[in-house]
């Protein structure tokens, strides 16, 4: 059975945040719902279109679908809340790809918000009505809680297996943050948004408190509070918007497991496989990428990833880093908005993924929201990967620009 | 002193895995068309698809496959953090997590990937033993190498 072809069916047309991110009761008194970040983003991506909320024919979000749809009076034709952790909206894109190339829709929104500071601790899991799934069953024991206590696994399998350090994955950290303070809306920005933000060294990251040896608090994401929307449309409609399209000229998913447990490798993830996938959709290989956009959840998951893109050879990922191809200015510049570990990390991060790679690659990165001089790369190809659960699931996208 | 350590709900098909660890027997399930021990407890064999399982009495020896060492727990584990938490490639095949005990968590670079490791079980209430895993002296365990 052929796949038929889907690469630039549609294009992102648009992203946008929600009004307040980060930590919004600092910054304006207030806490922000989940609910309320994404109509803000919803909200704004409209205003930044031209493409009016009433136009929208389907509701992609991981869980939200149906309450949004309610919420914004509409009456979609197309309905999708996959929730697979923090590359649901990689996900979401695929599959709004495959809705708006089979002629289902013509404008899909792909919407995100997660009050993941704000309303720390208030949820969980859901849906087990008193059951146990037998894998929760089998570790519950241990004591192990949140993901830095399983990822931490994987560090010390990549340890053994590749002959890496606690130091190499350091550099990871240190030049998130170096990007993250070309980021006025990033959380580690500097000193004003957050005592631990501004520069840090190698140093620092080795000598920060530890959560899970080997991971130090600064191999860790931000647990932040964030809202994003973008709208994907059919390349009629994409060109005759005010704003410039992004192409998704690839794109793909898998997953590995659902607990670690069952993870057979604990130094890779599905990502090989998606990556695959969209690659051969664009056309395009590794070496056709200028830059990334890679789930860094902690520095482990950004490391074996980039390994998994083909973006490095295999247990030399963090290198991009430490030799600076990653860096700004670098050949192959990464995670540009500050990624999770500096910029916003909101549970599920991969709107955040998008967003940062529209602005991008449709030249707005420095549009005065969210960017100031140097942030801008001149990348017209680049490669979007969310990584969800415990290294469990993975949404490929390569996105190319218009002027490519 | 009265176990205050989470202590899991036992599910409607697991049963044999629990009534074997109060024996201090660690109990796999296995597929009795192919043959392969799988971990955790499957409605269905993971490989094959058979619904045709059964439960064995595994070896209870391995070997590490990956650890971490939590500085931050909750509940009654806080009380004793760091401790190691790992996965045990079992004997009979397939992965199991647990506890490591036997070792040092403040020197981590000193615990060996690889290492042979046994089952061993702690009471935690009247129908509940939890299956935690020791690393073996080298002369302990005959089946090593």
């Amino acid at each position: 059975m052929g796949i038929a072809n889907l690469s630039n069916a549609a294009a992102i047309v648009g992203a946008a945040e929600s009004d307040v991110i980060g930590y919004p009761e600092d910054l304006t008194g207030h806490k922000v719902t989940s609910l309320q970040h994404h109509i803000q983003a919803i909200k704004n991506v409209s205003e930044l279109t031209g493409i009016p909320i009433s136009d929208i024919q389907g509701i992609f979000s991981a869980g939200w679908s149906g309450e949004l749809a309610e919420h914004l009076g509409l009456r979609p034709r197309y309905l999708d809340t996959t929730s697979v952790g923090g590359c649901s909206f990689q996900i979401h894109v695929h599959h709004a790809l495959a809705a708006i190339h089979a002629g289902i829709i013509d404008i899909a929104l792909v919407s995100h918000g997660e009050a993941g500071w704000s309303y720390r601790g208030g949820g969980g899991g859901g849906g087990g009505r008193g059951q146990i799934s037998p894998g929760a069953e089998m570790t519950a024991a241990y004591g192990t809680f949140g993901a830095p206590s399983q990822y931490a696994h994987a560090m010390v399998r990549h340890f053994h297996q590749f002959g890496t350090s606690q130091e190499d994955f350091a550099h990871i950290s240190v030049v998130t943050r170096d990007w993250a303070q070309l980021n006025p809306r990033a959380v580690m920005y500097g000193k004003k948004q957050s005592p631990f933000g501004g520069p840090i060294t190698v140093q620092d990251v080795l000598d920060a408190r530890v959560i899970a040896w080997p991971l130090t608090l600064y191999h860790c994401c931000l647990v932040s509070d964030h809202g994003g929307a973008v709208i994907v449309a059919k390349p009629e409609i994409a060109r005759s918007l005010r704003t410039n399209p992004v192409w998704v000229s690839g794109a793909g998913e898998s997953m590995g497991h659902q607990n670690i447990l069952e993870m057979d490798d604990f130094t890779a993830t599905s990502a090989s496989r998606s990556a695959a996938t969209a690659y051969k959709m664009a056309g395009l290989g590794p070496q056709d990428m200028e830059m990334a956009m890679i789930y860094d959840s902690f520095t482990i998951t950004a490391g074996i990833t980039a390994e998994m893109l083909g973006l490095a050879p295999r247990g030399r990922g963090y290198t991009l880093w430490k030799d600076g191809h990653a860096a700004p200015g670098g050949r192959l510049p990464i995670n540009t908005n500050g990624g999770g570990l500096s910029f916003n990390h909101s549970g599920m991060y991969g709107m955040q993924l998008l967003v940062e790679a529209y602005r991008q690659l449709s030249r707005t990165a420095e549009d005065g929201v969210n960017g100031i001089e140097g942030k801008q790369t001149e990348a017209t190809a680049c490669v979007v990967n969310g990584t969800g659960g415990t290294l469990s699931t993975t949404g490929t996208l390569v996105l190319t620009s218009d002027d490519r | 002193m009265a176990y205050n350590k989470p202590i899991p709900p036992q599910g409607q098909h697991t049963k044999p895995f629990w009534e074997g660890a109060k024996a201090g027997k660690l109990m796999l399930p296995r597929c009795a068309d192919c043959n392969r021990v799988h971990w955790y407890p499957r409605l269905i064999c993971p490989f094959c698809h058979s619904t045709n399982l059964e439960w064995i009495e595994g070896s209870g020896k391995g070997r590490l496959h990956t650890f971490a060492v939590q500085h931050r727990a909750f509940g009654g584990w806080a009380e004793e953090v760091p401790y190691v938490t790992a996965y045990i490639d079992l004997d009979e095949g397939d992965r199991m997590m647990t506890v490591l005990r036997g070792v040092d968590a403040t020197k981590p670079e000193e615990i060996d990937i690889g290492a042979r490791v046994q089952v061993e079980f702690e009471q935690a209430n009247e129908d509940t033993c939890i299956p935690f895993w020791r690393v073996c002296d080298a002369s302990s365990d005959e089946s090593g190498a």
